[in-house]
């Protein structure tokens, strides 16, 4: 099981938080390594997320919840 | 017409990565194919349309160019005459006047002009669309006047899959095609969320014909035909109203020029109502064309008078109650409907 | 300068007056009694470069059919001192099947891809192109270059000012060369150019800039030796001015009531002029004279009939050629 992480977006102010803005993958789907996850934004600054490993993805927050930089978004089964 | 996917796939993207996704793979297929405009490069384009393309080509093949649009389209098109195939952005297509006659009057000429013998094989893409109060000189739409010009394509795609496919054929079309895009539509992650701006799109390059029109939605009782962001208002106010059994048949244009007339007119001929949705101004434009190629081949297909949903001929307002009162909104749609339907 | 080379730029300089002076003729030749702009066999605008063939052959004594070069709305010296075919062209002005464009452009409006040539109507539009062939001559690393030729006028337009800074910027190999004939149809250079000459105008762009004075041949083609060398070289752009000289009206039907130096433009003349100066080096007889211009008519001539002799085009085709067909690949 793999962790998949907010990515440090804004690393002068890595308190403030952020949403990822659009899951591109299903929760259950099965992805590659490096595939793009999801599009996060923190303030003005958007980022994405690829997959570290492959994997089964288990969705662990919802499009536009409210989260920190750092936490968990999802697992990779 | 129904809507074009090739093989089912549950890889999402937004229409802005549909859209680099689909230059990249032109790029990376073709040496010939170049990018260039403002911020194309390390910004990735102003509204996402060329995001990473720099990080992958590099660039003497993204390139940034100065606030010069005649320079560089009509760069653009020298380099098109000898063979190369240029992808040029005008930041938003309300910056049109500073450049336009490179567009019309020599892109869209030169063909035609030479006989035939020099071809122009240019995409020039360009942002439009308001609903975010970037007010009169930032939130026009403008396919009308560019369709009106003969000697360029005109295609206006709403979706990814679309944007991927109608940016392919572009590319690999021979003629100078202007590729709109509305800004509302690119999923960008600093503007209001819309969920239909994010969907399904093949790994594999594709194209989507020019000049074909989608049914995205069937139906039987009133044939709405629109383009880019007022297709996904359109679903909306679709949906909504048939759970109370109306049943909305909506075409999604997809390109202007050609324009399929086919599918419009045999979509009419089915449900004899007629609605058209353009976020473009109302009076001399596309949906006046519609009307006339509906009433030129027979009006009798119609059992209701028409109605046309478009920005009033008034410059885009900034504050947002003014704005959303001129932008054909979900509650107008359903209120032209609603009338046709009570005729 | 070589002897050759003198008087090939002669021999060229009278194909062009030769072949304007053609033209001249049969353009008014059915417009009598009273001029008609739509009439005849030639009809719409007119606009003859007599007068201004120095420019023309002095540069382009420089180019190959490979380099491209762009013209505007008077564009016949050009496109004869570049090598344009010259019966496809005429069959063009007189709007027949078997011209450059089929019949679809018209006189300012020539494209003949083989010489890489184009012109447009639209002043100083027709330069960014330039640009574009020359971004794709160096992306495929050769050493050809774009010459873009423009008139004073379209010196004070923004697309001149955008192609001079794109073109430094990037170092194109571009050559602009402006004609400066003293007239913006009627309105003189003191009253629409802020400098006193063009060529300083390099200077706000970085790049090299220098005016010909006297309408000179052989300045011309000192000056665009240079220019076009510095390009092939990949030292980037320049910028030319030639004072030059419109022998006659800004249209074909121009009274030129507005111009004030009608007196002294037959003496002005550069062919008669450069025709002394090559007499007296003993390059030119009455008799070799004698043979360059029947060369010249004759060919002219040639090219008359092929036009007057070609196909009128059907305005049932009237609606072809606006896209292209079946894509080259």
């Amino acid at each position: 099981m793999t962790d998949v992480v907010f990515p440090l977006v804004d690393d002068e102010a890595p308190e403030s938080p952020g949403v990822v803005s659009t899951w591109f993958v299903e929760d259950g789907a099965q992805v590659r390594e490096g595939e793009l996850l999801a599009e996060v934004q923190v303030s003005k600054i958007a980022d994405e997320i690829l997959a570290p490993v492959s994997g089964t993805l288990r969705h662990k927050v919802a499009e536009g919840q409210v989260i920190t930089q750092g936490a968990v978004v999802a697992l990779l089964e | 017409m129904t809507a074009t996917t090739s093989a089912p796939t549950t890889r999402r993207l937004t229409t802005a990565r549909a859209m680099s996704e689909g230059i990249a793979q032109e790029m990376g297929r073709d040496e010939g194919v170049f990018v260039m405009g403002e911020d194309v490069g390390a910004y990735g384009g102003i509204f996402g349309s060329t995001g990473g393309l720099l990080e992958k080509f590099g660039a003497t093949r993204v390139l940034d160019t100065p606030i010069s649009e005649t320079a560089f389209i009509g760069l653009g098109i020298g380099a098109a005459v000898e063979g190369m195939r240029p992808i040029v952005e005008l930041m938003f297509a309300d910056f049109f006047g500073v450049c336009m006659d490179q567009i019309y009057n020599h892109m869209a000429k030169i063909h035609f002009e030479s006989g035939g013998k020099v071809r122009v094989p240019m995409v020039l893409t360009t942002a439009v669309g308001g609903g975010y109060s970037d007010g009169a000189q930032h939130s026009q739409c403008l396919w009308g006047t560019f369709a009106h010009l003969p000697g360029m394509k005109v295609v206006v795609p709403s979706n990814p899959a679309d944007a991927k496919g109608l940016m392919i054929s572009a590319i690999r079309d021979d003629s100078p095609v202007v590729y709109m895009f509305h800004k509302g539509v690119m999923g960008l992650p600093w503007m209001a969320k819309n969920p239909r701006a994010t969907g399904p799109v093949p790994e594999e390059p594709y194209g989507v014909p020019i000049g074909e029109a989608a049914v995205v939605r069937e139906g039987a009782d009133v044939t709405v035909v629109t383009l880019s962001l007022s297709v996904h208002h359109t679903l909306d106010v679709a949906e909504e109203m048939s759970s109370r059994g109306v049943g909305v048949e909506v075409i999604d244009l997809r390109s202007l020029v050609p324009l399929d007339t086919a599918t419009v007119l045999n979509s009419v001929h089915k449900t004899g109502r007629l609605v058209i949705v353009d976020e473009d101004y109302q009076s001399f434009g596309l949906s006046g064309e519609i009307a006339a190629r509906v009433a030129e081949v027979d009006p009798r297909m119609l059992r209701a008078p028409l109605a046309r949903v478009a920005v009033p001929d008034v410059p885009i307002p900034y504050a947002r109650t003014l704005e959303q009162a001129v932008l054909p909104t979900r509650e107008r749609i359903t209120a032209a409907i609603d009338g046709v339907l009570s005729q | 300068m070589d002897s050759d080379i003198r008087v090939e730029l002669y021999r060229m300089m009278v194909l062009i007056r030769t072949y304007e002076e053609a033209i001249l003729r049969e353009y008014h030749a059915d417009k009598q009694p009273v001029f008609d702009i739509g009439a005849g066999l030639v009809p719409g605008e007119m606009h003859l470069s007599a007068g201004q063939e120095p420019v023309a052959a002095g540069v382009c004594a420089h180019l190959g059919s490979g380099d491209a070069v762009t013209a505007p709305h008077r564009p016949h010296h050009v496109a004869i001192a570049h090598g344009v075919n010259l019966d496809a062209m005429t069959a063009e002005i007189f709007g027949r099947e078997t011209g450059l464009g089929r019949g679809r452009g018209g006189h300012m409006h020539l494209f003949d891809p083989a010489a890489h040539f184009s012109c447009s109507g639209i002043i100083a539009e027709g330069m960014p192109a330039a640009l574009g062939q020359a971004f794709a001559f160096q992306r495929r690393g050769t050493d050809r270059v774009a010459v873009a030729f423009a008139g004073e006028g379209a010196a004070n337009q923004g697309a001149f000012h955008e192609s001079l800074n794109l073109a430094a910027l990037w170092k194109l190999p571009v050559v602009f060369v402006i004609e400066d004939n003293d007239w913006g149809i009627s309105v003189p250079r003191s009253a629409s150019t802020s400098v006193p000459s063009n060529g300083v105008r390099g200077a706000a762009y970085d790049i090299p800039g220098e005016r010909v004075p006297d309408n000179s041949v052989e300045g011309v083609h000192q000056a665009a030796g240079r220019a076009v060398a510095r390009a092939r070289a990949g030292q980037g752009p320049s910028l030319i001015e030639v004072h030059t000289l419109r022998l006659w009206g800004h249209f074909e039907g121009d009274p030129q009531a507005y111009r004030d130096d009608l007196d002294g433009v037959p003496g002005r003349d550069p062919i008669p002029t450069y025709e002394s100066t090559l007499t007296e080096a003993g390059l030119l007889d009455p008799e070799r004279i004698s043979k360059i211009h029947e060369d010249a008519s004759v060919r002219v001539e040639q090219a008359i009939s092929f036009a007057k002799d070609s196909p009128i085009p059907s305005g049932e085709q009237a609606r072809d050629h606006v896209f292209a067909q079946e894509a080259h690949r």
